[in-house]
């Protein structure tokens, strides 16, 4: 079986810390790291390709520096990795990257199924798993928690919910995105990390996915950022309480009645 | 749909708001989208219907038209009771194309989460996700919107006005419903499932309710959540039933999890769930970067902990320093002594309560 | 004292190449050049496990995947709580396989991309999470060849560590490793006492950057504080004569040949002796 994985460069969570003024998180620094869900993708496919055979084919788009979320995603046994980079894919929005990413995967050819984190931790929309199942029309599950069974026609998948689960069958070809307790990640062997790291990745560029000129990029992209703003600043003031257990106690009940909270 | 002239601007009208129904009842963030249509509505000059898909929508048409809309489309269809994203894109695909609404609004739970950007790539529109403010520009008539990205670090504007629908999606509790009026009327229009809608459409297998599995951390008011310093399952219990002292939901933090004291459902960061309740009482959880990207938008944060120097009691606007063992037990004896009442811990029972009335 | 060290006998410090290394087969020679001169020197060259929680290779694949000689005596592997039931056996049975005999087990640093050892894994059901403790009962219940060693922190705060001291010896620890003491401890004082018959190893800081030791100390450390780490390291060795040392950050091209110098004429005493 053929499984795509869709995978993306986030900047990374060490590089913050906190405003003693405003309260708010700061991030510094331009580390980046894979997506935090993407792991458990990856860690879904390869398990899933360990089960029944085939191939995964990590997939990213990105700038060239994306090529180290796909070295990890081969060091955690992907097969091999494709980067879809190209300044006319650049400002894209979730529309416009699923439509380069369902091309991408169109191109691959015959694939039964692609696997997504659930969201990415930058921009958190959870917009790009259906995006790329509604336009290569692939049977889709987002929030999956287990895999329950998997065979040649389809896959048979825990689909998480606010009061519960549904138990839900896709044929193939189809598209799940995963939470964090559908598996632990592997942590990478030296063998493998080294493997990967020497292996090639093939940068694509629009025309050698065929893809439309006019739906790639920013002015294809139908949501544009009129501006940013920094959110409202959280109050500076702490109020401390310490003190023997039954005095502070007594003190935070009055302190959230007194803030008309309780 | 991409805009291609002052013609295809003007064929489309009205608000939609796609209508929330979680196992079957209408889910009150419903009403929440209604009371923020009817403000985006009023500004536009037009109409706000609501859609609902469902297999028993008796009540529903009622209600939304209670809450604020001029119309109501319903589509009840046996094959619309549990969730099918394709199924139910489809429908509204159609829908969409038929009627060509303005702006579409719909809820950032699971379902919406899943469905809603599936129907916007179907129909080329943008798609802003867990808004918080949504507005009219008053020089264009574009829908503003205004959502958090980087974990609540930037506030970003987005417009999509070159495209229709302008679809948006809010989570629940962050709009305001109007006061449900019973003397309102509207149009109500009955839609079906056509054929060729339900071609190409997964299978539902089976749907397992489960009461330890509600965990309804986006919809709280207040959240209580413990870290590592809860030391274990018992001191979850004790958290457990602090939380239902005061009607709070129970939240962790990655560690507690990771240790398996609680379920994954629990989890509040980064790599669980964002959430933005009232209060936030944080029990022993030292604020990695990871966990407070998920509860900084909380209104008021409280922290206890032993340890006066980690980041969340940096961060909390009350600050508790002592023994948690020690003075949860006594924070339960003065909310008696205060005479603070139990509250009723489900959101559910406050929804029947306005249902009544 | 033991046998198992003596004076004069280092630990080296070794921290393997970063999981995101951008530069992989550099570091992986660095490594090799490290190890390779720990074994040289007589030392023990101590390979630590995800330090800081920061994702790195295991000692035991680097020793394997270059190919280096491990003199038995002369290797010691951190082990931390951070592992899965079935990474933990095959670092085990790797070691066991490249002939290495000592073991450090700790709670260690947890970071997001770790997974966590379970009470079950380790034979620890009624345990509410799997510490140094119950992962040294385990170490010593099914791999008894290996000695296993503990940390001991003498700026926690006193009864709690040495209540959890005994749990760690009465789990099987045959050999301690301190945090990095700067000067004569009370605290390090009074385990040499109650415990003389357990080889202690104390960690003398190698770093001039004090100030790293901010949060291990629990106080605050000016980062422009002054910092002679040989002149501590003779102070300390002075002081505590009886116990061996365990030397973090060592700059192996600015320092190491400082202490082979220093451990040329105990080496050779002890050498004469024998």
């Amino acid at each position: 079986m053929k499984i795509v994985v869709c995978i993306k460069q986030v900047p990374a969570t060490s590089d913050a810390s906190i405003d003693p003024v405003t309260k708010r998180i700061v991030r510094e620094g331009s580390k980046a790291m894979l997506n935090p869900f993407d792991l458990y993708a990856v860690e879904e496919a390869v398990r899933l390709r360990e089960q029944a055979g085939g191939e995964v084919i990590a997939l990213s788009m990105g700038p060239e520096s994306a090529k180290n979320a796909l070295v990890e995603a081969l060091s955690m046994g992907a097969d091999r990795a494709v980067l879809l980079s190209d300044r006319a894919f650049g400002g894209s929005d979730t529309w416009a990257t699923s439509y380069a990413l369902a091309r991408a995967i169109d191109t691959l050819g015959g694939v039964d199924l692609v696997i997504c984190g659930k969201q990415a931790v930058d921009g958190d929309t959870a917009q790009v798993g259906a995006g790329i199942a509604a336009k290569l029309d692939l049977l889709q599950a987002a929030n999956v928690g287990k895999t329950e069974a998997l065979d040649a026609d389809g896959i048979t998948v825990r689909r998480m919910h606010e009061r519960g689960w549904d138990v839900v069958r896709l044929r193939f070809p189809a598209l799940i995105t995963v939470l964090k307790d559908i598996n632990a990640p592997r942590v990478p062997t030296l063998r493998a990390a080294r493997a990967a790291r020497r292996a090639e990745i093939p940068v694509w560029h629009p025309a050698d996915i065929g893809a439309d000129p006019g739906r790639i990029g920013l002015r294809a992209s139908p949501t544009q950022v009129v501006r940013t703003a920094p959110p409202a600043a959280r109050s500076a003031v702490t109020t401390r309480i310490a003190g023997a257990p039954a005095e502070v106690a007594g003190e935070l009940v009055r302190e959230l009645l007194a803030r008309k909270l309780l | 749909m991409k805009l291609t002239g002052e013609q295809d601007r003007q064929n489309s009208a009205d608000v939609w708001v796609l209508a929330e129904m979680t196992g079957g009842a209408l889910h009150p963030v419903s009403h929440e989208l209604l009371g923020a249509a009817r403000r985006l509505a009023a500004d536009r000059g037009c109409r706000v219907w609501a859609v609902a898909l469902g297999s028993d929508l008796s009540d529903a048409a009622a209600s939304l038209i209670a809450h604020g809309a001029d119309g109501v489309i319903l589509v009840g269809d046996g094959r619309l009771q549990a969730f099918n994203d394709e199924l139910e894109c489809n429908v509204l695909e159609r829908l969409v194309r038929k009627y060509r609404p303005e702006i579409f609004l719909g809820a950032a739970t699971n379902r919406g989460r899943a469905l809603i950007p599936r129907l916007a790539s179907r129909l080329y529109a943008g798609l802003t996700a867990d808004c918080t403010g949504l507005a009219i520009d008053p020089e264009t008539g574009d829908l503003l919107q205004t959502r958090p990205a980087f974990g609540g670090n930037i506030m970003a504007t987005i417009r999509s006005g070159g495209f229709r629908p302008q679809m948006a999606t809010v989570r629940p509790k962050v709009m305001q419903a109007l006061p449900g009026d019973r003397t309102r009327s509207g149009m109500v229009v009955r839609e079906s499932v056509a054929p060729e809608d339900a071609l190409h459409i997964k299978q539902i297998l089976e749907t397992i309710e489960r009461r330890e599995n509600t965990v309804n951390l986006s919809d709280a008011r207040i959240i209580v959540a413990g870290g590592r310093a809860m030391k274990g399952p018992e001191g979850f219990a004790l958290l457990e039933s602090f939380a239902q002292r005061i009607g709070g939901a129970l939240g962790a933090s990655r560690a507690a999890v990771d240790s398996g004291w609680i379920a994954y459902p629990h989890q509040v960061g980064q790599t669980g769930q964002t959430v933005q309740a009232d209060v936030y009482i944080a029990c022993g959880i030292s604020g990695q970067i990871q966990h407070l990207i998920g509860m900084q938008s909380c209104k008021t944060i409280v922290a206890i902990d032993i340890d006066d120097t980690t980041p969340m009691m940096q961060l909390a606007d009350i600050a508790v320093k002592g023994d948690l063992f020690a003075v949860i037990p006594e924070v339960m004896k003065a909310l008696d002594r205060a005479g603070v009442r139990r509250a009723p811990a489900s959101t559910e029972a406050d929804t029947e309560e306005e249902e009544q009335c | 004292m033991g046998e198992a060290v003596g004076p004069r006998s280092y630990h080296i410090e070794i921290i393997p190449p970063k999981q995101d290394s951008q530069k992989l087969e550099a570091d992986l020679e660095l490594f090799a050049g490290k190890f390779e001169r720990v074994m040289e020197s007589g030392f023990t060259a101590s390979i630590t496990d995800n330090a800081m929680g920061l994702l790195a290779f295991q000692g035991h694949e680097c020793i394997e995947e270059l190919g280096l000689r491990v003199r038995p005596e002369q290797v010691l592997i951190h082990l931390n709580t951070f592992h899965t039931k079935r990474n933990l056996d095959e670092i085990l049975e790797a070691c066991g396989r490249l002939g290495i005999r000592s073991l450090l087990a700790i709670s260690g640093d947890g970071s997001p991309r770790l997974p966590r050892l379970q009470p079950a894994d380790v034979e620890a059901e009624g345990a509410p999470a799997v510490t140094s403790v119950e992962l040294i009962r385990y170490l010593r219940r099914h791999y008894p060849e290996f000695a296993v060693g503990a940390a001991f922190n003498p700026y926690e705060p006193e009864a709690h560590e040495f209540d959890k001291l005994e749990r760690k010896l009465d789990a099987g620890a045959s050999f301690l490793i301190t945090q990095p003491i700067l000067r004569k401890n009370a605290v390090v004082d009074r385990l040499l006492a109650a415990h003389p018959e357990v080889p202690t190893i104390l960690e003398a800081w190698m770093s001039k950057k004090l100030y790293l030791l901010s949060d291990v100390v629990g106080y605050p450390i000016p980062e422009d504080a002054e910092y002679d780490p040989f002149a501590t390291l003779e102070q300390l060795q002075a002081t505590y004569p009886q116990c061996s040392f365990y030397l973090s950050l060592l700059g192996f091209k600015t320092q190491y040949a400082r202490i082979e110098e220093m451990a040329g004429p105990a080496r050779a005493e002890q050498e004469e002796r024998l």
